[in-house]
């Protein structure tokens, strides 16, 4: 172990910290996922149209309020399916993918980015704003401000009612569309 | 590449530093092994090993993981060395908080604590009294060594762990840390650099603004909820140490208080 603790530390004196209003980490591409969730497999876009029933069934199963998108679906060729869904809670926006088997349970959940705003007056739009236009190489930059980052993170259940939304989806949509 | 999953009910982030394709299974196996120790030692899955140990132990004799075996053992030395101020056996106390899910009969009051599980051998325990232990103050940081482990072993050099906060550097590169500034958890404090350690931060700044009101660091002697409103952290060489060490820190509220020394461990108090 080399700990070398800044010297404003030892000394006790008051710390400048650095504000990170908006904070923003871009993890993997929508692409990446798919390779890291279906390695080697053939991925064809399925959009489906989501109905007002569908989307409200899907809202009583997970509690999230904000309409599901049902462009970002994906097949796989072994029958699995790829599906990118966010969710909004009053602090952050998580974008994440979630891979189901071909029989419809969770394979794999990945994170693709993560944006906090702690409740500052920070407007929606212009927290997304900062990622019109970003590339992946753009997004390491954003992150090498900002790693290893110590102290308590947001718990994870928002993702939780996300995933069940996920799985809300295939059984009332996917899984009868595609079943031959 | 730095990729992140929902895992042990926070974001674990892996990063490693590598250009290389076929090295990012190495990153897929070590979220396997963190997903391993989530399933062993979680609390809120009655199928998990330490369910079992809360519900058995007392009846019978159990033949446990040597993942599990481990993290019990520490947390034991931990106990011992910190003259019991780090408790794993408050578990009841979090359920009746309703910080913990409720798989266990409360009404069966007497419930023992770490110092009334014994090892009959390397792999198997019993306790003495009935056993509600929540791990949850070290399994993280436990996790986050495991996945290191597992890093290094697939021929990873230089990389970082990340559990919610409790996190883990390795290689040759000095890593900048920064923590949140308690007072304004949106601006961060660099704290210093480190370099083949760990490092853990106990904080409330999160958890009072949802709707629990109830603090989760609980003194064993008193009982009672502690509240604070700054943020501890505790350097050592591996995250399970780190981890457990801040609940010593955050309970105590002394920097100097000796576990730390014996641990080789370093604290860091930070006022709001």
């Amino acid at each position: 172990m080399n700990w070398k603790p800044n010297p404003f530390v030892i000394a006790g004196l008051a710390m400048t910290s650095a504000p990170i209003v908006a904070q923003a980490k871009i993890y993997v591409s929508i692409e990446q996922a798919q390779k890291i969730i279906f390695p080697n497999k053939v991925l064809t876009k399925a959009p489906i149209l989501i109905t007002g029933d569908l989307q409200d069934k899907m809202r009583s199963a997970s509690s999230i309020r904000h309409p599901f998108q049902g462009e970002r679906i994906w097949k796989a060729s072994d029958g699995g399916w790829f599906i990118v869904d966010e969710v909004v809670g009053k602090h952050e926006m998580i974008t994440y993918a979630v891979g189901l088997s071909p029989t419809g349970s969770v394979q794999s959940i990945e994170i693709l980015e993560y944006v906090e705003s702690y409740g500052y007056e920070v407007a929606e739009a212009n927290w997304r704003k900062q990622f019109v236009g970003k590339t992946a190489s753009d997004a390491i930059k954003l992150n090498q401000d900002i790693q290893n980052i110590g102290g308590a993170t947001l718990s994870c259940k928002h993702i939780t009612d996300g995933v069940k939304r996920v799985v809300t989806l295939y059984d009332l949509a996917l899984k009868q569309a595609h079943s031959k | 590449m730095i990729r992140c999953k929902p895992l042990l009910g926070t974001f674990v982030e892996i990063s490693i530093h590598t250009a290389c394709l076929s090295q990012e299974r190495a990153i897929d196996k070590a979220f396997a092994a963190i997903k391993n120790v989530q399933d062993l030692m979680g609390f809120h899955n009655p199928q998990s090993e330490l369910s079992k140990i809360n519900a058995q132990s007392y009846l019978q004799k159990i033949e446990i993981h040597p993942w599990t075996a481990h993290v019990l053992r520490v947390a034991s030395e931990i106990y011992d060395h910190s003259h019991g101020l780090f408790n794993c056996g408050i578990g009841h106390r979090l359920v009746a908080a309703g910080l913990l899910p409720n798989n266990l009969d409360l009404e069966q009051h007497q419930f023992g604590g770490i110092e009334d599980l014994q090892f009959i051998d390397v792999h198997t325990v019993f306790s003495l009294k009935p056993l509600c232990l929540d791990l949850g103050g070290i399994a993280k940081g436990f996790a986050v060594d495991i996945a290191i482990s597992s890093l290094l072993s697939d021929g990873i050099e230089s990389g970082c762990v990340n559990a919610g906060g409790d996190l883990r550097v390795f290689g040759s590169e000095a890593q900048a840390i920064q923590i949140r500034n308690p007072a304004a958890p949106s601006e961060l404090i660099h704290i210093g650099t480190l370099e083949h350690g760990a490092i853990a931060t106990s904080s409330l700044y999160f958890s009072k603004r949802q709707q629990q009101s109830m603090s989760y660091v609980i003194n064993p002697f008193t009982q009672e909820h502690i509240d604070f409103s700054g943020s501890y952290s505790v350097i050592a060489n591996e995250c399970i140490y780190a981890d457990a060490l801040t609940k010593v820190l955050a309970i105590s509220g002394q920097t100097d208080h000796p576990c730390f020394d014996h641990f080789s461990a370093q604290a860091i108090r930070i006022a709001a």
